[in-house]
């Protein structure tokens, strides 16, 4: 019973829960390349790595979904799930849900005192681009960027003014809406104004019409979920930018809704705000982010409140020289950002913290030649009381072939990685170790992509990857000493990804795919007390070692129909692999048409998800829904007016 | 004709012992199942990750088969498992999950492990002991919804075994614990955090609280020893307590260190022992203690020399062969050990079990 008393509060501190204007173009649906977002992430600065853009048209088929669908669909990412609606976390080639850093705009929205994101709070209606970055990007991005990164951006819009609003009802009584509207006006000859209002509403009922599957419980619980999202763009023609960012977020979990004794609340509440200015090469932003999260069981009504405020202010400059006989372009960019925590927890044994982090970096960029491109890059990360290791990486391209018709690029990357320890981890009261170590990894990645015209209507994209991810100084709850955090594991992890784009257009056909398989060992290497020998050399737990997504569409005129499939292996849910959670295939159908009445335009979707009716499980060891239906309509109205100039 | 009369009364006898045979088998058979005798290990797993199991091995084994009831129901029983009694041809399991409104009691065959049913919420919730007492009745401690943490919201269910339906609950605060049943009474400790301080004594006939008897901490009662007296763990105290009158015979002090709780009493095969572990939590929240052994008619508890220099997460004595049976639980992220001893805490060997092995029980 004090275990039990112990559990409750050890996955309160890991999981946080007692803390207190679109295009409608039908294109691939991904891109392989890194693409140049100014501003906002310096993906430029990527070089050698791999990042995964995601277009307009994947974004709007999951609308009304969290970002954790997509991406399950998409990437090798491997979700750790609580049950439908709930706790959703992530982990990235083989790493553990502290190592994915969630940027919005830039900024590192990881909860600051729990070092993650519960993917359930994250809606796909919360932005408007999305790019995953695979491997350490330490160097570029800070904290966290160990697994890979998750980048979320708002983009501005045209002139004119579009309006939307859209409804999905799904099975079991679980619904969303959203309103948005998009308008972007010339105020002068120099400047024009742009934004995008949206606000979207949930609730997930859950009511399902059986209690079980296969003698598996389901769990009861209810979700609602709202949230607004305000941009700003000012745009100058001589190329200066003013913009405004505002996301609030608001996620309410009742588990147990029916139990009134012992069911369990969760509120998970996010303001996030953020001002940003651009001249020429030179950015400045700031923003503020307050995350709350409030947990209580039965009535509700003395709920553990925590509060976490997190000011942040980057600079950064970028410089250009073109040196040698070639003029062969030298990018930098240097920049500093300081933040400061504030955070007041029931948990923590002071009732206020307060720590300043500091960041400087350099980031380097050099086309050698037209197939050659370097990228060097250094961070150096200023916090209280410890300071993590100097931040390198260093990334290569090189075309290996170039002609018209295919294209081939070996490209490579070493980078360094660390991760700050959470605020929980140090000031969590008795548990807590204020002398933690931040996490330290070095990772090392090569890979091939190739682009093949194959004909003149059909285009193949294929890249592989092979990663090799030591981890130093993880940290772990460590089970032996009454859950007390400890810089306790060594991992490594290693593993090979392959993507596969397909697409041909034949005028009315068009048709796509994109197929993903991903190999992930992910071992604990060090040995720490008598009984972990038996861990060592066995696969992380809840990290599958063979994941495949595949999403296939057949687009005729006006009708798309997309078929959709994840397959995960076996998932160890011990830490010495004698336990573990069976593998399974998820397959969703969806079909698609729109149609134009003039300046309205309506887009109707219909899904079937988990179209096999395939029994599988969570990680609290219930089952997971069966088949369910959704049917959405979006009604869309554009003016005439799209251009500014 | 002596020979006729020879072979007659052969052919009686065998006619006779077949007859006795046959009507023995009949009138007793016996159970079939792969579970009919052996050690049952309870697992009570990650809480969180409701993977509670109940491994299994014959006295003679030196590997366990987990988790039986999910070879046998192709299901797993879907919470830490808290506690399992047998009366006859039924099991009981007491399965506690994270969530509120999926505990049970999991009735089964107890010797072929099949499922039969199941009493859930709300008569079932934070179930922790199990006892089968008179007239076809279990006891099952639960907590309650205990949503606060507070202790106030306890019961003892009692389970009508034909039925298979709680027939009653009967209110305990602090938090009811460990349960001794013995001649139509059954004992109810409470959890050291409820910070209850009384021994509920309950008629099983009537299902009526008919004493409280005031003891010095929270009371784990431990069971009746070789001269009929009920013992039971009081904060740090062992005390001897007379079944008829209540009183409280004798107190002896488990030691004088105030920082060591003591824990996992259990009796003798012979019933004249107990073995406990006493244990204390160090600055750097490392677990440390022994295990020791007093007898009961000791007039105090020598904890200067241990028997075993050993804390576990589980301890009982297997009534048949006297072996003293020890749970290890390395993490509650990892495979356990049911480490067995003899009873001067000589090492025989180790099985590995489930998650967080916490209780046995010997069939």
């Amino acid at each position: 019973m004090i275990i039990n008393r112990i559990l409750v509060i050890l996955f309160s501190i890991t999981t946080g829960i007692l803390l207190s204007g679109k295009t409608y173009a039908q294109k691939d649906s991904i891109r392989l390349e890194p693409v140049i977002v100014q501003g906002f992430v310096p993906v430029k600065f990527m070089s050698g790595l791999k990042v995964q853009k995601f277009d307009s048209t994947t974004l709007s088929q999951f609308k009304f979904r969290n970002i954790s669908d997509l991406l399950s669909l998409y990437t090798p990412i491997a979700f750790k799930n609580y049950g439908p609606g709930q706790l959703n976390t992530a982990s990235f080639r083989g790493t553990s849900s502290n190592h994915t850093a969630v940027l919005w705009n830039g900024l590192n929205i990881n909860s600051p005192s729990l070092g993650q994101t519960d993917f359930s709070t994250i809606p796909v209606a919360g932005f408007d681009q999305l790019s995953v970055q695979y491997g350490s990007a330490a160097s570029i991005v800070g904290t966290d960027a160990v697994g890979g990164s998750i980048l979320l951006g708002s983009s501005p819009v045209n002139a004119g003014f579009n309006a939307s609003v859209g409804h999905q009802h799904e099975s079991f009584d679980n619904y969303q809406s959203q309103v948005s509207a998009n308008y972007g006006v010339k105020l002068n000859d120099i400047w024009k104004i742009s934004g995008k209002t949206n606000a979207y509403y949930g609730m997930t009922n859950n009511h399902f019409p059986y209690s079980q599957r296969r003698g598996y419980s389901i769990l009861p619980s209810e979700t609602f979920q709202k949230g607004l999202v305000q941009d700003l763009f000012l745009q100058s023609k001589n190329d200066q930018e003013l913009s405004a960012h505002i996301w609030l977020t608001n996620n309410k979990l009742t588990i147990a809704p029916n139990e009134l004794a012992g069911r369990e609340l969760t509120l998970t509440e996010a303001y996030r705000t953020m001002l940003r200015y651009r001249f020429k090469d030179l950015a400045l932003r700031t923003s503020w982010v307050r995350d709350i999260i409030d947990y209580a069981k039965s009535d509700f009504k003395n709920p553990d409140h925590a509060v976490t405020d997190k000011f942040s202010n980057r600079i950064e400059k970028d410089f250009q020289w073109n040196i040698g006989t070639n003029g062969n372009a030298v990018q930098v960019k240097a920049g500093a950002e300081w933040t400061h925590f504030r955070a007041k927890l029931s948990g923590y044994k002071n009732p206020l913290i307060t720590e300043n982090r500091g960041d400087l970096f350099l980031l380097t960029r050099f086309q050698v030649t037209q197939r050659v491109l370097l990228s060097l890059n250094l961070r150096q990360a200023l916090i209280t009381r410890f300071n993590p290791p100097v931040t390198p990486s260093f990334g290569g391209e090189y075309i290996l072939i170039q002609k018209h018709f295919y294209h081939l690029k070996l490209k490579g990357s070493i980078a360094r990685s660390y991760r700050v320890p959470t605020l929980n981890e140090r000031y969590w009261k008795e548990l807590g170790n204020p002398e933690i170590r931040p996490e330290s990894g070095w990772n090392r990645e090569i890979g091939l992509d190739q682009t093949y015209q194959i004909t003149a209507n059909q285009h193949l994209t294929t890249s592989i990857t092979g990663y090799y991810n030591r981890i130093k100084d993880w940290t772990y709850w460590n089970p032996a000493r009454n859950y007390r955090v400890e810089n306790l594991k060594q991992v490594l992890a290693k593993g090979i990804e392959f993507q596969l784009g397909w697409k041909s257009n034949y005028g009315v056909l068009r048709s796509g795919a994109n197929l993903g398989y991903a190999f992930n060992n992910s071992t604990q290497e060090k040995s720490y007390d008598a009984y972990s020998a038996e861990i060592v050399g066995k696969q992380l737990v809840f990290v599958p070692m063979h994941s495949g997504n595949g999403n296939v569409y057949v687009l005729y005129k006006k009708w798309k129909v997309t078929g959709q499939l994840q397959a995960f292996s076996k998932r160890y849910s011990t830490f010495d692999n004698s336990q573990f959670l069976p593998g399974y295939t998820l397959v969703n159908m969806l079909t698609e048409t729109t149609l134009n009445l003039n300046r309205i335009r309506l887009l109707i979707q219909g899904r079937v998800d988990n179209l096999a009716n395939t029994f599988y499980l969570n990680v609290r060891n219930n089952a997971m829904p069966g088949r369910s239906f959704a049917l959405s309509l979006v009604v869309n109205y554009r003016s005439t007016k799209n251009n500014f100039y | 004709m002596n020979n006729m009369k020879k072979q007659l009364t052969r052919v009686a006898a065998l006619v006779a012992f077949s007859l006795v045979f046959w009507s023995c088998n009949q009138s007793d058979p016996a159970p079939k199942g792969d579970y009919v005798k052996g050690v049952f290990v309870l697992n009570e797993g990650n809480f969180f990750q409701n993977n509670g199991a109940i491994s299994f091995f014959t006295r003679e084994e030196t590997t366990s088969q987990d988790d039986i009831f999910s070879r046998v129901n192709g299901k797993v029983l879907g919470g830490g498992v808290q506690g399992y009694a047998v009366a006859g041809e039924k099991g009981l399991i007491l399965v506690d999950n994270s969530a509120a409104g999926l505990d049970k009691v999991e009735i089964i065959n107890s010797n072929t492990f099949q499922d039969l049913t199941s009493i859930g919420a709300p008569d079932i919730e934070n179930p922790r002991e199990i006892v089968i007492g008179n007239n076809n009745k279990a006891y099952v401690s639960c907590w309650g919804a205990n949503a606060d943490y507070k202790y106030t919201t306890g019961y003892i269910a009692v389970i009508d075994l034909g039925s298979h339906k709680v027939t009653k609950k009967i209110a305990i605060t602090g938090g009811p614990e460990n349960l001794v049943y013995n001649n139509g009474k059954l004992f109810v400790g409470t959890n050291s955090d409820g910070g209850g301080k009384t021994l509920t004594v309950i008629n099983t006939t009537s299902d009526d609280v008919v004493k409280t008897i005031t003891v010095p901490g929270s009371a784990t009662p431990i069971g009746i020893d070789a001269n009929g007296k009920l013992w039971a763990g009081a904060g740090t105290n062992a005390l001897k307590i007379n079944v008829d009158s209540y009183a409280i015979e004798s107190t002896l002090p488990i030691g004088s260190d105030s920082k060591k709780s003591a824990r996992n009493f259990a009796l003798s095969a012979d019933l004249k022992s107990i073995f406990f572990v006493l244990s204390y939590f160090d600055a750097n929240y490392v677990s440390h203690g022994e295990t020791y052994k007093f007898g009961v008619t000791d007039t105090q508890i020598n904890v200067a020399t241990p028997l075993i220099k050993r804390v576990f997460s589980g301890l009982s004595v297997d009534p048949s062969q006297g072996l003293i049976y020890a749970g290890v639980t390395p993490s509650y992220a990892q495979a356990g050990y049911a480490v067995r001893y003899r009873g001067d805490g000589s090492l025989v060997d180790s099985i590995k079990v489930g998650v967080a092995p916490t209780g046995f029980f010997f069939k």
